[in-house]
């Protein structure tokens, strides 16, 4: 019989091992050619995004002859151990993209990186939301260019909508109505999975339906100011609407997963799917020929905010090693990264949303989403405010989310609960 | 050359692997335990705070004991379960030898599969909305038995103790096999001879003899048990669904260390590593030293 935990530390030391080894760092290999040519290492989690990189930083070569980029992504999954150890030893990156949020801090906290206030002017053009994502918790200075950001909406089946004779929803009670007609035509509504390694898109499906109902940014600045609490009337309102919408949701919605929701809404057998921009791809590349809408839930009755909300966060940034050997040039980089040019070469070959100011994806889908999140765009707030310290806010809240599905728990506990847990380590005023 | 010397040439590479791989990562996860993290960076002794942070901070103080409990529930189920199987089957392969070569092999392939792969597997079978068991099962009119499987919190845990017995009943049965051919043959015809019946040669002189066969079972069960991890991390994910209902002691470092990623991480999971490792080896220590005792008085 194995002992996994045992394999788990022997993990985290060959990864300690690796990252004391004699670096073979792409820095080093540009001082001992000794050309004036500079070689920059940029480290990714993209493992997947190889191609798209290597024809994105062509372009930055072309009008950069001095500098040659080499892309190095790492299992998306290791990618925090891998970078975290390769920026306290030679050998790192110089360049790095980093997580957002509660994930950049720990790099904040060990100086690894360089802040970046003052040395990329174009960032004072982006978005103040998505550059939360790039700050220190605490020092609040600029540690990375933001690449792209998510947003929350409501993707729809267009033929199923038409098919049951039923428009996008422009009320609350127009939702709930064309739920119901669809739920008696044998159709799922809304594809939601919350079984076994799935919870984390439950606080995705609150924000989605319930980010107006609490409050949204306004509810959010009351929080972290410490005016108002987890457990405030309109937040736990919030959470119940989960449960009032569970008779819409899969069967046994507790035992479903992601790929099954994903497959009930590709094949047709469910007609909404509550997610992100990021699950566009993987649900046209199941079924290419789907016909695929998007709305913003509208608001439930007695919310605090009336209009349709589009939740949202920066998925990371690109940040500069504060040991790298070329920082002029890894900042020529990093500049770059901040141009409508880098962004919109970004959008078209990745088909992500950029988050350089200006740039308009080609995909019209992906185009609506960004209009709505720049015209009623707030914060995730669980993933950008509450994921600095352990437990994270949105770990507590899953769990109890699914309790609740499961009928063990009410959401007044499930307020509790995560006012509970962000007690631990979460300051009112920082 | 001199035997020790010898010997030191055979024994070397692999001390030298197992202290690599082995005591270093032990020793260094103990040193960690007593220390602060902020994100990969030391920050300082810390004594027992690590220790303390686990035991008392909100939802640690719940889930650590839930875990144990789980890991608890998992070995008694198994042990009443998967052994008490394992045995009957050694019991019958003995008894009736025909094709027990053919049984053996079988009952033991479920081994070559990785846990993850079983449980994945399993996942599948039990799925809701596309399995074939719930399937199956409203097929042949049983639309009651239909049950979210591994998605409700009553079934879930005795499912994966299930599927886990699926897994492993092989192991038993081989130890059993194999100590039932060590008992000699005239113990069980001087016992008919007496006019015992079936039922009290095997209280009175199968199973007493099966004492050391039983040590070996149990105590790898309990390590098996209490380190479980892979089987339960596909079937019910890292947080242990539904409801954390499977969440065992495993799963709880595995969330600590890894996916939550707070920047106490590495401070807190090593002492949750020490405290597992610490109660897993002496509860061995002891149930070894326990079993050695009740041979000796079968001599």
């Amino acid at each position: 019989m194995r002992r996994r935990w045992i394999a788990g530390a022997i993990g985290v030391l060959a990864v300690a091992l690796a990252a004391c080894a004699p670096g073979g760092g792409a820095s080093d290999q540009g001082d001992k050619a000794g050309t004036d040519k500079v070689t920059l290492s940029l480290w990714s989690w993209r493992v997947e995004d190889v191609k798209a990189y290597e024809k994105i930083l062509a372009k930055f070569e072309e009008s950069h002859p001095k500098i040659h980029v080499e892309f190095k992504p790492f299992q998306a999954t290791e990618y925090n151990n891998i970078l975290a150890t390769g920026l306290s030893s030679s050998g790192g990156p110089d360049v790095a993209q980093l997580r957002a949020y509660g994930g950049l801090q720990p790099l904040v906290e060990a100086d690894q990186l360089l802040p970046l206030d003052g040395k990329v002017e174009a960032l004072s053009g982006f978005d103040a939301k998505l550059l939360e994502g790039a700050k220190g918790h605490t020092d609040g200075k600029i540690y990375g260019v933001p690449f792209a950001y998510q947003t929350l909406q409501v993707l729809y089946n267009k033929k199923l909508f038409s098919d049951n004779g039923i428009q996008p929803p422009a009320t609350w009670d127009e939702m709930i109505a064309a739920a119901k007609k669809l739920k008696s035509a044998g159709i799922t509504p809304f594809a939601v999975a919350a079984g076994p390694d799935s919870t984390w898109t439950l606080p995705i499906v609150h924000e989605i339906f319930g980010n107006a109902r609490y409050g949204s940014t306004a509810f959010r600045d009351a929080l972290v100011g410490g005016e108002k609490k987890f457990t405030d009337p309109d937040f736990t309102a919030s959470i119940k609407l989960i449960k009032d919408l569970e008779p819409y949701f899969p069967k046994d919605v507790v035992a479903v997963k992601i790929p099954d929701v994903q497959a009930l809404f590709a094949t047709g057998k469910a007609a909404m799917y509550p997610t992100g921009s990021f699950d566009l791809a993987p649900v046209l590349a199941a079924n290419p020929s789907l016909e695929v809408g998007v709305f913003q839930a509208p608001p439930p009755p007695g919310s605090p905010v009336t209009t349709p909300v589009t939740p949202g966060w920066a998925d990371g940034s690109f940040g500069v090693n504060a040991k790298s050997a070329h920082q002029a040039e890894a900042l020529e980089l990093v500049n770059w990264m901040a141009t409508p040019e880098f962004g919109q070469l970004y959008a078209t070959e990745l088909k992500q949303l950029s988050a350089v100011p200006g740039v308009t994806p080609s995909d019209p889908l992906l185009a609506e989403m960004a209009k709505n999140y720049a015209g009623n765009g707030a914060p995730y707030m669980l993933l950008v405010n509450f994921r600095y310290g352990q437990p994270n806010g949105d770990a507590v809240f899953r769990d109890e989310v699914q309790k609740m599905l499961a009928g063990q728990t009410d959401p007044e506990a499930v307020a509790e609960s995560v006012q509970k847990g962000v007690e631990q380590w979460f300051k009112p005023g920082n | 050359m001199p035997r020790w010397r010898v010997l030191a040439v055979f024994l070397l590479p692999a001390l030298l692997l197992y202290s690599v791989f082995m005591i270093y990562p032990l020793v260094s996860a103990l040193d960690y335990s007593f220390f602060k993290w902020r994100g990969i960076r030391q920050m300082g002794f810390a004594g027992l705070d690590n220790y303390r942070d686990l035991l008392s901070i909100y939802p640690y103080d719940q889930q650590l004991w839930r875990a144990f409990a789980h890991n608890a529930l998992f070995f008694v189920g198994t042990m009443v379960i998967q052994n008490t199987v394992g045995l009957l089957f050694a019991l019958l392969l003995f008894q009736y030898g025909r094709g027990r070569r053919f049984l053996q092999a079988a009952f033991t392939t479920p081994y070559l599969v990785d846990p993850l792969v079983v449980g994945y597997l399993w996942s599948l079978l039990l799925n809701p909305t596309f399995g074939p068991v719930n399937a199956l099962l409203e097929a042949v009119g049983l639309d009651s038995w239909a049950l979210p499987w591994l998605g409700d919190t009553r079934t879930a845990l005795p499912i994966v103790i299930l599927v886990n017995a699926w897994q492993w009943v092989g192991f038993p049965m081989l130890l059993f096999s194999a100590a039932l051919a060590g008992i000699p043959a005239e113990y069980h015809e001087a016992a008919r001879v007496d006019g015992a019946s079936a039922w009290q040669a095997f209280r009175r002189v199968t199973l007493p003899l099966l004492t050391p066969a039983i040590g070996v079972v149990s105590v790898l069960t309990f390590i098996g048990n209490f380190n479980a991890f892979g089987l339960v991390y596909a079937m019910a994910g890292s947080t242990g669904s539904p409801a954390g209902s499977t969440d065992v002691l495993g799963l709880l470092f595995y969330r600590v260390a890894f996916v939550e990623g707070g920047v106490e991480a590495i401070g807190r999971s090593s002492a949750l590593a020490v405290l597992m490792f610490v109660f897993i080896f002496g509860v061995s220590l002891l149930a070894t030293s326990y079993f050695r005792r009740r041979e000796r008085r079968l001599v």
